[in-house]
C-alpha cells in the first residue's frame, strides 16, 4: 500500500469511528424515513390541526411524487446546511490539531492529503445518499403501493452532484480559511449566491446554480434538462479540489 | 570530513516585520547528535519547520541529506523522523494504531511493521495501554511522538523540545535512547535545557534572536570558553589578593566563594597565569591551587545570549 491508500483508509476509519458516523447518516435516515410518511398523511395532519378552518379547501390526495418531492426538499435545505457545516473543517481541523504536521512530514504529498480527503468524503456522501434514497423508495412503496423509481433516482442523483460540489467547495474553503466556522460561513454565502443566481433562467439552465431546481423538477415528475448543470458542477468540483491542492502545497503549516 | 545531514545557507525567515531566523548558516554532520540550543522564542521551532519543509524560507536555502527540501518532497521525507514540539494525534486511535499508520505511510507492512511497532511500543512504555490517544497524558503523548518519529528507522531524526513534557525518568530514558543512536542516525534536537545538550550531544549550535551565535563541537566550545576562567585558592589574604587581581586590566571579573577561593574571569589566560603567582608571592601567602576552570555549558550559554535579558 502506498501513502495515498494508507491515508485514504485512515480517513475512512475516521468517519466510521468518530461523530461523523452519526450526524450525516442520522439526518439523511431521519428524512428518508419521515419524508414519505409526512407526504402520505399531510391531508390528515392538516385536517387534525386546522379542522373546519380549511372550509371547502380541497387538498389533493398525495402521490408517491409528493414523497419524492419531500425527500429532495429536505436534501436541498437541511442536508445542504449540514454538509456545509460538517465540512467547514475538513482540512483545517487537521492543521489546527497538529495531525497534518505528523502526516505531511512522512511520504504523503500535500496534494494527496487534500485530494484523498475530498474523494473519501465525497464517496461517503454518495453511499449515504444511495442508502437514503433506497430507504425513501422502500417506505414510499409501502405507503403508496406503487413507487416508480425514475423520478426519485434521477432527482437524487442530480442532488448528489450538488453534494459532491459542496464537498469540493468546502475542501477549498477549508484550505483557504483556517477556522471551520469561517469556512462554513463562506460556504453558506456561496449557497445563498447560487440560490439567487438560479432565479435567472440562463444560469439555472446551464450552470451549477440550476442543480437544485432541476432536481426538484425531476422529483415532481416534470420535464428537466439537468445535463449542463451536472457537467458544469462536476467540472467545477474538480477545479475546486485542484485549486485547493495547489493552495495547500504553498501553505505554511 | 563526513557529509552534512543538514546544511543551511543564509537561511532567513520573516513573519511580517519580525525576523524569526536571520541569515543562519548551519552544518550538521551526518551521524552526529546535534543540540540546537536557544532560549524560548529564539527561532528553534521555525528552523525545524524549514528543515521539514512545513514552512518555506524567505531567503537562503536548506539542504537535507544532500537534497533541497523544497523540491525533493517524498524522497527526503522518507528518510526523516520528526517530533514536533506539541505532537498532534488522531484522538480516536490507540498508540498501536497510530504507530501502524505512521509505519504504513512509510511503506512498511507485514511482519516488519509488526516487529517495529511492538519494539517501539515497548520503548515508549505503551505496550499495555489500550485506551485511545485522546485520553493520554502529555508525557505519554510525547513518548508516542518519539516512537512514531523512529518508526522508519530514519537517517535523520528531528526532535523539537523532546524532553519538555517528560518526567525525570522519562527524560533520562529518552536521552539514553538518543545517545544510543549515535553513529547510526543523525539526531538534531532543539531544546532550552542545557543539561540535556551537555549530556548527549557531540556538537551544539546556540541560537539567539534568530541568529546562530556559535556552532562548535561541545568539547571545543567548553574548552574555548573554559580557558577564560581561572580558579585561585590561597591560604590567607584572599581579600587582598582579590582586590589586587581586580585592579589588573586582564581581569574582567572576580567572584569570591564563601570558602575563600575565587573565580577570575580573564581576557588573557597566559598573562593571568604568569602574574597571579607573582601577586601571591608578593602578599606572602600560600597558593593552595590555581587552574583554568572549565565553564559549564550553562555559563557559556548565558554569556553568549546575554544573561541580563532574563
Amino acid at each position: 500500500m502506498n501513502g495515498l491508500t494508507v491515508f485514504a483508509r485512515k480517513e475512512a476509519q475516521e468517519i466510521l469511528r468518530t461523530w461523523r458516523r452519526w450526524v450525516l447518516p442520522g439526518i439523511l435516515l431521519f428524512f428518508a424515513l419521515t419524508g414519505p410518511v409526512l407526504a402520505k398523511y399531510t391531508p390528515q395532519i392538516l385536517e387534525a390541526f386546522a379542522g373546519s378552518q380549511l372550509g371547502d379547501l380541497n387538498i389533493p390526495t398525495p402521490t408517491y411524487l409528493d414523497a419524492y418531492a419531500q425527500w429532495i426538499k429536505n436534501l436541498a435545505q437541511i442536508a445542504t446546511f449540514a454538509l456545509i457545516i460538517i465540512y467547514g473543517g475538513i482540512v483545517s481541523a487537521e492543521v489546527r490539531s497538529g495531525t497534518a504536521v505528523l502526516v505531511l512530514t512522512k511520504p504523503v504529498s500535500r496534494s494527496a492529503f487534500v485530494v484523498v480527503k475530498a474523494a473519501v468524503n465525497a464517496a461517503f456522501v454518495t453511499v449515504l445518499l444511495l442508502v437514503g434514497t433506497l430507504v425513501t423508495w422502500a417506505v414510499t412503496a409501502i405507503l403508496f403501493g406503487s413507487a416508480p423509481g425514475a423520478a426519485l433516482w434521477s432527482s437524487s442523483l442530480v442532488w448528489l452532484v450538488f453534494a459532491v460540489l459542496l464537498v469540493a467547495l468546502m475542501t477549498l474553503l477549508s484550505v483557504m480559511i483556517g477556522s471551520a466556522a469561517g469556512a462554513a460561513g463562506a460556504g453558506l454565502g456561496f449557497y445563498v449566491l447560487i440560490s439567487i443566481a438560479s432565479i435567472w433562467k440562463p444560469l439555472a439552465s446551464y450552470s451549477p446554480a440550476g442543480l437544485v431546481t432541476q432536481a426538484t423538477a425531476l422529483a415532481a415528475g416534470e420535464p428537466a434538462a439537468p445535463w449542463w448543470p451536472v457537467a458544469g458542477s462536476l467540472a467545477l468540483s474538480v477545479a475546486f479540489v485542484v485549486i485547493a491542492a495547489r493552495l495547500f502545497r504553498r501553505k505554511e503549516l | 570530513m563526513s557529509a552534512a545531514a543538514i546544511q543551511t545557507t543564509a537561511l532567513t525567515k520573516t513573519y511580517g516585520t519580525k525576523r524569526a531566523l536571520d541569515g543562519v548558516d548551519l552544518t550538521v554532520p551526518e551521524g552526529s547528535v546535534f543540540g540546537f540550543l536557544g532560549p524560548n522564542g529564539a527561532g528553534k521551532t521555525t528552523m525545524l519547520r524549514l528543515i521539514t519543509g512545513l514552512a518555506r524560507p524567505t531567503s537562503g536555502s536548506v539542504q537535507v541529506l544532500g537534497r533541497d527540501v523544497a523540491t525533493a518532497g517524498n524522497a527526503v521525507r522518507a528518510e526523516l523522523g520528526f517530533l514536533p514540539d506539541v505532537p498532534g494525534f488522531y484522538d480516536w486511535m490507540t498508540a498501536e494504531e497510530f504507530l501502524r499508520l505512521a509505519g504504513a505511510l512509510f511503506g512498511l507492512g507485514g511482519a516488519r511493521l509488526d516487529e517495529r511497532v511492538a519494539s517501539l511500543l515497548e520503548l515508549a512504555d505503551l505496550t499495555d495501554v489500550r485506551t485511545p490517544v485522546g485520553g493520554f497524558s502529555r508525557g505519554m503523548k510525547q513518548r508516542l511522538g518519539v516512537a512514531q518519529a523512529l518508526v522508519n528507522a530514519p537517517r535523520l531524526l528531528l526532535l523539537d523540545e523532546p524532553t519538555s513534557a517528560l518526567d525525570p525518568m522519562g527524560r533520562k530514558d529518552l536521552l539514553d535512547m538518543i545517545a544510543s543512536l549515535r553513529g547510526r542516525t543523525t539526531v538534531f534536537f532543539s531544546t532550552h535545557i542545557l543539561g540535556d545538550v551537555e549530556r548527549v550531544c557531540d556538537a551544539v549550535a546556540i541560537l539567539d534572536q534568530g541568529r546562530v551565535v556559535v556552532q562548535a563541537p561541545i568539547d571545543e566550545l567548553k574548552t574555548t570558553y573554559g580557558a577564560r576562567k581561572v580558579l585561585v585558592d590561597v591560604t590567607e589574604q584572599a581579600d587582598a589578593l582579590a582586590a589586587e587581581i581586580g585592579r589588573r586590566p586582564w581581569a574582567s571579573a572576580v567572584e569570591r566563594d564563601p570558602n575563600g577561593s575565587m573565580s577570575v574571569t580573564v581576557t588573557d589566560v597566559a598573562v593571568a597565569q604568569h602574574e597571579i603567582p607573582a601577586m601571591v608571592a608578593a602578599l606572602h601567602t600560600g597558593l593552595v591551587r590555581m587552574d583554568a576552570g572549565e565553564m559549564s555549558l550553562e555559563e557559556v550559554f548565558v554569556e553568549l545570549v546575554g544573561g541580563e535579558r532574563r
